[in-house]
C-alpha cells in the first residue's frame, strides 16, 4: 500500500511540475533519461486518474479548487463532453487497454535505459493502469487514441529533447502542448462525481495537500508540505526497497522530495519565474535550438563554442529594449526635434563659389573610391570625359565651337573691307585684291585674323602714303 | 561592335558617353581574368594583394613619373600634336611667372597652394601699405588653415608638385599608412601665420572664423575651435555649416564624459537650429559619427538622429549606417547574436545605387561583412555581397586593401556556412578577378571541404595554391598534406593525390634554399604514405631517403606501411633495407618489424641473419642506454 501511496504522490507531483521536474531529472541524473518518457506518457494518458486522485485529495483537504481547475481540465481535455455515464464503465476498460498499448509501446525505450529507474517507470505505468481500471474514468476511446498519439509524439519528442540542449523556450513550447482546450461545464459534474467516488477509496491515506496547477502560465506551482512528511520517507523508503540498489534509489527519492521542498519555498516567496530562471540556470540547461525562429547563426554558434545559457540571457535582456524599437523600424523611433522642415531657400549654397575645402573634400571623397576602370568601356568613357578621346559621332569642326557662329561668306568675301581707306584703283589696289584673294582661300585664319591682316595693310599703305604720291602710283 | 555600329548609325543616342554607360551594364566581368589595368602586361599579373598593390602603385608611380618631367620641363613639350588642342596631356604652369610684390602675384602663390609664398607675399604687400581684398585674403586665409601653415606634401596631385617640395620630404609620400600619420602629426601651432593673418585683420568676418575654426580642428587643436567659437559669438556673429560641422567633430575631444559629450553635440545642434543654419549629411555624419565614442548613450541618440534626418528628408549616405552599426556592434563584444539593427539597415538599402558623399562611406561594406561574418549570418552576407553589385557600388569598396579584406570576410563566411559546391562557385567567381585569398582563406576553403567531405578536389586546389602564389607557405602545405593523407580513398583519388604529392615535393626541392619551406616529419610521412598507397614504391623509397638527409624520423606506422608495401611487391631485399633504415633510426618499433619481416618474406640466410642483427642491435641499444 505504501508502494501505491508513494506512486501516487510521485506521479502527481511529477504531473503537477512536469517540464520542470522532467527538466530537473534530466540534469541531475543519469536516470532520468528513462523516468522523463514515462512520466510524459502518465501526463499524456494513463497518468490522467492519478492527478484526479491528487485533486481529490486536496478537495477534501478543502483546499482551493481553482488552483486545480486547469489541471482537470488538463485531465479530460481529450474527454468527449457528450458522452454519459453510462458508457464509462465499459470505456473506462478499453481505455485501459489502450494505454497498456501504449505502455507496451513504450516499453523498448524503457527498456533500454538503467535497471532500477525502468522498474520503477513499469511499476509506475502499471499503477497508472490499475487507477484506471479502479476508478471509473470517463474517456472515450478516440480521445485515448488521441492520448496515445501525443504520448508518441512525446515519445518522439522527447529523444530530441535528451540529446540536445535546452532553453527556457522549450518550457513554453511543451505546455502548450498541454493546453488544454476548453472545457464545457458540463463536465464539471461528472468529474466531480468521479472525484467523489475516487475519495472515498483512497480517503484513508493521509497524506500531505498536494493541489496541483498545471496552468498556461509558466510558473507552475506546488503546495506542498514545509518538511518531509516522516511517513511519506517511510514511503519511500519502503518503495525503494523493493528495488534493487535500494539504498541509492531511497537516496535518490528522497533528494527529489527534498527539492520539491525548495521548489515550493521558493514559490510561495513569489517571483516565480525568476526562481525558475535561477533553477534552471543551476541545471546547466543550454539553449535549445528550436527550429521555428531559428535563424542558422544562433545554432551555428551554440554547436561551435557552446556559449553559455547565461551569457545569451544576459545580451538579450540587455538589447531587448532597444532592439524592440528596431524592430519596428529604424526611422519610426522618436527624432531629436531640433530642426524645423527645411524651407525652399537653398539659394544662397548654389551661389557660393567652390572654396578650398570644397576642392580637398572633393579630392578626398576621390581618393578613397575606386576609380580604376573595370573594362575597355569604362576606360574609354574616362578618356572621354578627360578630353583625351574623340567624342563620337566623329565631327570634324570639334575643337570649332567659337568659328560655327561665323557664316562661311565672312570668309570669302573679303573685298568689302578694302572700301575704306585704300585707292581704288592702281597698283596698291591690285596689291589687296590679291592679298584678299589669297585671304580667303586659308582656312586656317580666323575672320577677326584675316581682318586685322587687312587693316595692317591699310594702315601700312597710310603711312608711306607721302611716298606713293611722289612715285605716282598712290591713287585715289 | 555591330551593336556599336547600329546603336551609332540609328541616331536615336546621338551622346557618346550615354551610349558607353548604356553599354556598360552589359559588358560582364570576365571572372577568370585579372583585373583590367594589368591586361596590357602579362607580366603584371598580380597573384597576392601585395603584388596587386605592388604592381598598381609602379604603374601609377610611373605615370607620376612622367608627369612630374613634362610639368618641370614644358620647353621639351611645346609641340602641340593634337588637334583639337587636348589639355591635360601639355605641360601645366607650376612655378610662379609673377615676380613683383602685387595682389595678382599673390592669388597666383594662392592657387598654386604655395603656403609660405603665399604669407610672405600678404606680408609684403601690407608693408607696401597696398590693401589687399576681402576674397583674396579669405582665400589666403583657406589655404594656410587647410594645410596647418606648412606646404602641402602633393600626393596623387603631381601637377602642382616642384622640385623642392618633393626633394624635402621624399619618404613621406610612400604609402596610405605613412601619410595617415602625417596628418595626426602635423599640430596647430600657437601663433601661426593664420592666427597672425587673422589678427591683423581690421574686420573678421563669418568667413574668416570658418577658416580658423576648420583648420584648428583638421589639426587637432580642438579646446582653441571651440574658444574661437565663443569668441565669435561675443562679436555677434553668426556662424555657417562648416563651423558648426568642425566643431560638432571634435566635440568628443573635449568633452570626457558620454553625457558631457552628448550635451555639447545637442548644444551646437540647438545653436544651428537658432541660427537659422540648415544642417546637411555631413552634419548628421559627424553626430553620428561622435556618438560612436558616447558608450551606451549612443544608441537611442543614435537613432534618434537618423529620425531626424528622416524628418529633414536628408538621406542618408553609407557612412551614416556604418557609424550606426558600428554604434550597434562594438567589435569586441563579437557573438551578440542579434542582427537585426543590420538587418533592418540591409531592407533599407537593398537594390540602392550610391555616389561617395563622405569619406567614411567605404567603411560600411567592410563592416557590414564583419558583422555578418561575427554572427554567422550567410543571409545577410549575400545581401550584402548582392548591394555592392548593383550600379556603381563597388567602387564604394575602397582601396584595394580593404576591398581584399570585405571579400576575404565573405570568402571566410561562405567557408564557414555555405555548401562546398557553392563555395566553389564563389571561389570561381572572385578568384583572381577581384580577391587574392591569403593562406588563411585557402585554409578555410580547406576546412570546408572537409566537411562537406569532397577531398578528391584537393588536387585542383594545390594547383591554386601554386598559382596564387602560396606555395611556400609551410602551414598550409602541411596542412594540405595531412588531409590528403588522413583517410583512405578509391583508386583515382588515390592516384591524383600521389600526383599532387610529386608535385608538392617537386616544390620543396626547387625551393631549397629558401627558409620558409622546409621538410619537417609530418609533411615527410605524408608525402611517403601518400605515394605509398598509390603504388608508387619507388618514390616513396627516394621519399624515405630524404628522412636521413634532413634528419627527419619517420613513424612507425609508416615503416608499417613499407613494409607491406615491400610484401605487396614481393621484395625481401627492400624488407630487409627496411629493417636497416629503421636500425639506423633507433626507431623502438626495429624488433617488431624485423619480426615481421622474417614471418613474412621468404628471407636468404644471409638477409634473416642481417635482420636478426638488427634486432639484436637496437635491443643492446636500448639496454645500454
Amino acid at each position: 500500500m505504501f508502494r501505491l501511496l508513494f506512486r501516487t504522490v510521485y506521479t502527481a507531483r511529477n504531473s503537477s511540475v512536469n517540464v520542470n521536474e522532467s527538466l530537473s531529472l534530466l540534469a541531475k541524473c543519469d536516470k532520468a533519461n528513462c523516468t522523463v518518457p514515462a512520466l510524459r506518457v502518465s501526463n499524456g494518458g494513463g497518468l490522467r486518474a492519478l492527478s484526479t486522485n491528487s485533486v481529490r485529495l486536496c478537495e477534501k483537504k478543502n483546499e482551493s479548487v481553482t488552483a486545480n481547475q486547469d489541471e482537470e481540465t488538463k485531465t479530460d481535455a481529450e474527454a468527449d463532453p457528450k458522452e454519459t455515464k453510462t458508457l464509462v464503465t465499459q470505456e473506462a476498460d478499453e481505455d485501459s487497454k489502450v494505454i497498456k498499448m501504449a505502455e507496451q509501446s513504450e516499453e523498448p525505450l524503457v527498456s533500454k535505459a538503467d535497471d532500477g529507474g525502468s522498474t520503477t517507470q513499469q511499476h509506475q505505468v502499471d499503477v497508472t493502469t490499475e487507477q484506471d481500471v479502479v476508478t471509473p474514468e470517463k474517456v472515450e476511446t478516440d480521445a485515448a487514441m488521441s492520448g496515445k498519439e501525443s504520448l508518441l509524439s512525446l515519445l518522439g519528442a522527447m529523444k530530441v529533447d535528451v540529446t540536445s540542449k535546452r532553453k527556457p523556450k522549450i518550457v513554453k513550447v511543451k505546455q502548450s502542448e498541454f493546453t488544454p482546450m476548453s472545457r464545457p461545464p458540463a463536465m464539471e459534474s461528472t468529474i466531480s462525481m468521479f472525484q467523489q467516488a475516487t475519495a472515498e477509496a483512497s480517503s484513508q491515506r493521509r497524506m500531505s495537500r498536494a493541489p496541483v496547477s498545471l496552468g498556461l502560465s509558466a510558473s507552475p506551482t506546488v503546495f506542498f508540505s514545509e518538511k518531509l512528511d516522516p511517513e511519506l520517507v517511510a514511503a519511500a523508503s519502503a518503495a525503494a526497497s523493493t528495488l534493487p540498489n535500494s539504498s541509492q534509489a531511497e537516496s535518490q527519492l528522497l533528494k527529489q522530495l527534498r527539492q520539491h521542498e525548495a521548489v515550493t519555498e521558493a514559490q510561495k516567496k513569489g517571483d516565480v519565474t525568476k526562481d525558475l530562471g535561477l533553477i534552471i540556470a543551476d541545471m546547466k540547461i543550454g539553449k535549445h535550438s528550436n527550429r521555428q525562429n531559428a535563424r542558422p547563426s544562433n545554432q551555428i554558434r551554440f554547436d561551435e563554442d557552446g556559449q553559455g545559457y547565461t551569457h545569451d540571457r544576459g545580451i538579450t535582456s540587455e538589447l531587448d529594449s532597444v532592439r524592440r524599437n528596431i524592430r519596428r523600424n529604424l526611422f519610426s523611433g522618436k527624432r531629436l526635434n531640433i530642426f524645423a522642415r527645411k524651407t525652399d531657400d537653398g539659394a544662397d549654397s548654389a551661389v557660393a563659389r567652390p572654396t578650398l575645402w570644397d576642392m580637398d573634400f572633393a579630392h578626398q571623397l576621390s581618393e578613397v573610391t575606386n576609380q580604376m576602370p573595370r573594362n575597355g568601356l569604362e576606360e574609354m568613357i574616362q578618356w572621354t570625359k578627360e578630353g583625351k578621346m574623340w567624342q563620337y559621332p566623329i565631327n570634324n569642326e570639334i575643337g570649332l565651337e567659337e568659328e560655327a557662329s561665323v557664316s562661311f561668306h565672312e570668309h570669302i568675301f573679303l573685298e568689302k573691307h578694302l572700301a575704306e581707306g585704300f585707292p581704288q584703283k592702281g597698283p596698291v589696289r591690285h596689291f589687296m585684291e590679291l592679298v584678299v584673294g589669297g585671304l580667303s582661300k586659308n582656312p586656317y585664319l580666323t575672320v577677326q585674323q584675316k581682318k586685322e591682316h587687312i587693316s595692317w595693310f591699310r594702315d601700312y599703305f597710310h603711312q608711306k602714303e607721302e611716298v606713293l604720291k611722289e612715285a605716282d602710283v598712290y591713287l585715289n | 561592335m555591330l551593336i556599336w555600329m547600329w546603336i551609332f548609325h540609328s541616331g536615336y543616342l546621338r551622346d557618346y558617353l550615354s551610349v558607353c554607360v548604356m553599354l556598360f551594364p552589359f559588358s560582364l566581368q570576365d571572372t577568370t581574368a585579372y583585373p583590367y589595368q594589368f591586361q596590357d602586361d602579362p607580366y603584371l599579373s598580380p597573384r597576392t594583394s601585395v603584388e596587386f598593390k605592388l604592381f598598381s602603385l609602379s604603374q601609377e608611380s610611373g605615370r607620376s613619373a612622367a608627369k612630374y618631367f613634362i610639368n618641370n620641363y614644358p620647353k621639351f613639350f611645346t609641340k602641340d600634336f593634337a588637334e583639337p588642342h587636348i589639355p591635360c596631356l601639355m605641360p601645366e604652369t607650376v612655378s610662379l611667372c609673377l615676380e613683383e610684390v602685387s595682389e595678382e602675384a599673390l592669388k597666383e602663390r594662392i592657387s598654386l597652394r604655395k603656403v609660405t609664398a603665399a604669407a610672405d607675399m600678404y606680408d609684403q604687400l601690407l608693408q607696401a601699405g597696398t590693401e589687399v581684398s576681402l576674397e583674396t585674403t579669405h582665400d589666403l586665409l583657406d589655404l594656410i588653415c587647410l594645410y596647418g601653415d606648412r606646404d602641402p606634401v602633393q600626393d596623387g596631385e603631381p601637377e602642382t608638385e616642384d622640385m623642392e617640395e618633393s626633394g624635402e620630404e621624399p619618404k613621406k609620400r610612400k604609402g596610405r599608412v605613412r601619410r595617415a600619420s602625417d596628418i595626426i602629426k602635423s599640430t596647430w601651432k600657437q601663433n601661426n601665420n593664420a592666427e597672425r593673418i587673422f589678427n591683423l585683420l581690421p574686420e573678421r568676418d563669418t568667413h574668416c572664423y570658418s577658416a580658423l575654426i576648420r583648420g584648428t580642428v583638421l589639426h587637432g587643436a580642438y579646446e582653441k575651435a571651440f574658444s574661437l567659437y565663443t569668441d565669435m559669438q561675443n562679436n555677434r556673429l553668426s556662424a555657417d555649416i562648416h563651423i558648426f560641422n568642425a566643431l560638432i567633430a571634435a566635440a568628443p575631444e573635449v568633452r570626457d564624459k558620454y553625457q558631457e559629450k552628448w550635451d555639447v553635440i545637442n548644444d551646437l545642434l540647438k545653436q544651428m537650429s537658432q541660427q537659422k543654419v540648415q544642417p546637411n549629411l555631413m552634419t548628421f555624419n559627424c553626430v553620428l559619427k561622435a556618438l560612436r565614442r558616447c558608450g551606451s548613450l549612443g544608441k537611442s541618440q543614435a537613432l534618434q538622429t537618423l529620425s531626424e534626418m528622416k524628418a529633414l528628408q536628408i538621406a542618408p549616405s553609407l557612412a551614416s549606417y556604418s557609424h550606426i552599426l558600428a554604434i550597434f556592434y562594438k567589435p569586441a563584444s563579437a557573438g551578440q547574436g542579434n542582427t537585426d539593427v543590420l538587418q533592418e539597415v540591409i531592407a533599407e538599402l537593398a537594390g540602392t545605387s550610391f555616389t561617395c558623399q563622405d569619406p567614411d562611406d567605404v567603411l560600411f561594406f567592410i563592416n557590414a561583412m564583419r558583422i555578418c561574418l561575427d554572427n554567422k549570418d550567410l543571409e545577410l552576407g549575400y545581401q550584402i555581397q548582392s548591394l555592392v553589385e548593383v550600379g556603381e557600388n563597388w567602387r564604394l569598396l575602397g582601396d584595394s586593401f580593404q576591398q581584399s579584406v570585405y571579400y576575404g570576410r565573405f570568402f571566410n563566411l561562405l567557408c564557414l556556412m555555405e555548401h562546398i559546391d557553392v563555395v566553389f562557385k564563389w571561389y570561381r567567381r572572385l578568384i583572381p578577378s577581384v580577391y587574392y585569398p591569403n593562406p588563411q582563406g585557402l585554409r578555410d576553403l580547406l576546412q570546408a571541404l572537409d566537411t562537406d567531405n569532397r577531398l578528391d578536389l584537393l588536387p585542383t586546389i594545390w594547383k591554386d595554391i601554386c598559382t596564387l602564389g602560396h606555395d611556400n607557405k609551410s602551414d598550409l602545405v602541411e596542412e594540405l598534406l595531412a588531409l590528403m593523407a588522413r583517410d583512405g580513398h578509391s583508386h583515382e583519388v588515390q592516384e591524383s593525390f600521389a600526383a599532387c604529392a610529386l608535385d608538392i615535393k617537386r616544390v620543396y626541392d626547387e625551393n631549397r634554399g629558401k627558409p620558409s619551406l622546409e621538410w619537417s616529419n609530418s609533411s615527410l610521412s605524408h608525402v611517403a604514405s601518400l605515394l605509398l598507397r598509390a603504388n608508387k614504391t619507388q618514390h616513396a623509397w627516394d621519399v624515405l631517403q630524404l628522412f636521413k638527409a634532413k634528419n627527419r624520423v619517420p613513424h612507425e606506422e609508416l615503416l608499417g606501411e613499407f613494409l607491406s608495401a615491400c610484401h605487396r611487391d614481393g621484395s625481401p631485399q627492400k624488407a630487409v633495407e627496411l629493417v636497416h633504415l629503421s636500425t639506423a633510426f633507433c626507431l623502438s618499433a626495429t624488433p617488431n618489424l624485423a619480426k615481421r619481416a622474417l614471418a613474412e618474406f621468404d628471407l636468404t640466410e644471409e638477409q634473416s641473419y642481417a635482420t636478426w642483427n638488427d634486432r639484436g642491435k637496437h635491443s643492446s641499444r636500448i639496454s645500454s642506454e
